[in-house]
């Protein structure tokens, strides 16, 4: 029985070891072609100062919108009775299924209709522009993060919500006082997985808002363009900074997770 | 208080209703039946949480079918508590309060006798709820719900999880509250023995439908129909008809089994019915004690095919010998250890005629003696 058991253990145990040791062989071999005195000189450079800037400051545009959007339509999936729910339900996950690349082609073929070009002649051009980085980010990580969110409200007792309506809120205070407190943790790990799927975004971005540095390069595609150009200490430093930032995020998710109450 | 006219609601392919009901103010209901009979329902219709497909809810001769429910000011202790788990004890208990901006010395008064009601005093500081124990969790509840000082409340099964001690205690804090506190209660329960110690009245609710309302001895001795019978564990139904009616109103029946039975309005010759007799009212004829007039009739010889035991009780089944009926007896254990039955043994037992109920099998009727001893 005993020997039963640690064959099972090690059945289940071996897949995890040879996967922890590709990532570390993945990490560790950037060590190769990685200095510190090059990383430090690579990021004193302008144009990659401003693929991380571009990158950070669109992440958190277009995650904050994303966020604001995904709330209350996950609450009405998770919550609510409306016709056509399954098939918007569907509908709405489509950005998770479809490659980047044609988000990014749908993107800028509906900005080529007449809507598109009535947005235009009042000055909202997402075509290679910092404005496009956005849109296609926030196109790419909304479905993930109305994904979550419903997953998320799905956990909130409805009976909580009900006895608060008994004990005085309307429906909006409700949500307010007792949903949204209760999905706080669900929410804050919704935003930062997120922001960290709208950092490493790389193939909508690259088709609607391509890759002119200094201007809409971000993080991923600058990597893209010196790896295109053989500039190998140039794409492992911007790899170092992706690395930090999802090591953060992780962390970050963790601690939200783990957090008592 | 609260009145339900012909109240009908839709869950999936459950239908409930139309139900209709008038609860004075200050009284306390106990709704009973089994699991799915549509007893939440009932109750969140009532409370706006449902709508109905039909009929109309009153409240204080408001009519209030389309009222949100935060306007309703009906409380409410849910079986699973519903207690806000990022809130601590205290906040909890002041969450109505507080959303219904109530005046301060007014909370705080009534804090203060419910902490002395419910003996919050080391509870109300906990910062975690879910660290209570089970009934610390149940009072912390009944408190919120009580603090806005409704004049409603609606407890559905908020016992069913706790152990029969603390239980107890609780359901005792609930007459208690009933009377000191004046608030109407209509409280939902699959529990028969919950529902007859609290309930001044009790609504028998099967299949969607109020099978019947009435007091504890209506319910528990004159079944309206044969599903309350049923339910209410009567083990001793016939299936017979009437042969005869008697000078004096009472049926003879017969059909496997005769019996004299009290009449009812309506009774004809040939009539099926449902005639039944809860087991622990069926006599125990001891051989050496004379037999009373009442029992005179329904005396049957008998033989002990079987005996349960029950913590407090033995049930007996008996076999009558003339007709090879069976019949349940539920004796308690100080009775038991006299007569000292086995199983084999013969006895005489009584099936006394106004212990017994009858139910007309093509509709209702109410028997027309009610017992006048029947909580013995």
């Amino acid at each position: 029985m005993l020997r039963r058991d640690t064959v099972f253990r090690f059945t289940m145990l071996l897949p995890l070891v040879i996967l922890t040791g590709y990532f570390l062989l993945l990490v560790g071999s950037q060590s190769a072609f990685f200095s510190l005195s090059g990383f430090f000189e690579q990021l004193s450079q302008a144009d990659i100062r401003s693929a991380i800037a571009l990158s950070l400051l669109a992440a958190t545009a277009s995650s904050a919108v994303a966020v604001a959007l995904a709330i209350p339509s996950a609450y009405a999936l998770a919550r609510l009775d409306f016709p056509g729910k399954r098939l918007v339900d569907t509908f709405i996950d489509l950005p998770m299924v479809l490659t980047p690349i044609a988000l990014g082609t749908l993107i800028l073929m509906a900005w080529n209709t007449a809507f598109g070009r009535i947005l235009d002649s009042f000055g909202l051009t997402f075509p290679f522009t910092m404005a496009g980085v956005i849109l296609a980010q926030f196109t790419v990580v909304v479905a993930i993060s109305v994904r979550m969110l419903k997953a998320t409200f799905e956990q909130v007792s409805p009976r909580q919500e009900q006895v608060a309506r008994l004990l005085g809120c309307s429906a909006f205070g409700s949500f307010l006082h007792v949903t949204l407190p209760l999905a706080r943790r669900g929410i804050l790990a919704a935003i930062i997985l997120t922001w960290a799927r709208a950092v490493g975004e790389f193939g909508a971005t690259v088709m609607v808002a391509g890759t002119a540095r200094g201007q809409t390069a971000t993080l991923p595609s600058s990597i893209y363009l010196a790896m295109s150009m053989a500039d190998l200490p140039r794409a492992v430093t911007l790899v170092v900074i992706l690395i930090g930032i999802s090591l953060l995020v992780l962390f970050g998710v963790r601690l939200v997770m783990e957090e008592r109450r | 208080m609260i009145r339900v006219e012909q109240l009908t609601a839709r869950r999936g392919q459950f239908t409930l209703g139309p139900i209709d009901i008038d609860l004075e103010g200050d009284s306390y209901l106990t709704l009973l039946g089994p699991s799915g009979a549509g007893k939440t329902l009932f109750l969140e219709t009532c409370m706006g949480l449902a709508s109905p497909a039909s009929g109309r809810v009153w409240l204080d001769g408001k009519d209030v079918t389309r009222t949100v429910p935060e306007q309703r000011h009906i409380s409410y202790l849910p079986q699973d508590l519903a207690l806000f788990p990022h809130l601590g004890a205290r906040d909890n208990i002041l969450f109505g309060a507080r959303r219904r901006q109530l005046k301060r010395e007014q909370v705080d008064a009534r804090l203060d006798s419910l902490v002395e009601l419910l003996d919050l005093h080391s509870i109300l500081g906990r910062d975690d709820v879910s660290t209570l124990s089970g009934g610390e969790k149940q009072r912390v509840a009944l408190a919120r719900a009580l603090l806005p000082n409704p004049r409603l409340l609606f407890l559905d099964e908020p016992f069913s999880a706790l152990d029969a001690t603390v239980k107890r205690q609780l359901q005792v804090k609930l007459r208690e509250i009933n009377r000191q506190l004046g608030v109407t209660i209509l409280h939902v329960t699959h529990d028969q023995e919950e529902a007859f110690m609290l309930g001044e009245q009790i609504a028998v609710m099967i299949h969607g439908r109020l099978q019947q309302v009435g007091s504890r001895d209506d319910i528990y001795y004159r079944p309206a129909t044969i599903d309350v019978a049923r339910f209410l564990r009567n083990q001793n139904i016939f299936d017979l008809t009437v042969e005869d009616i008697l000078p004096d109103g009472s049926l003879r029946l017969g059909n496997g089994i005769s019996l004299i039975a009290p009449g009812y309005d309506g009774a004809e010759r040939g009539v099926r019915l449902a005639t039944g007799i809860r087991s622990e009212e069926v006599m125990v004829i001891r051989p050496d004690r004379p037999i009373g007039p009442e029992l005179q009739d329904n005396l049957f010889l008998a033989t002990v095919d079987d005996i349960l035991v029950f913590g407090g009780t033995h049930t007996l089944s008996v076999r009558l010998q003339d007709s090879g009926v069976t019949v349940d007896v539920e004796l308690p254990n100080c009775a038991m250890r006299d007569l000292g039955y086995a199983v084999g043994d013969t006895l005489q037992v009584c099936l006394r005629k106004r212990s017994l109920w009858t139910i007309p099998l093509n509709g209702t009727a109410v028997a027309k003696e009610a017992p006048d001893d029947q909580l013995r």
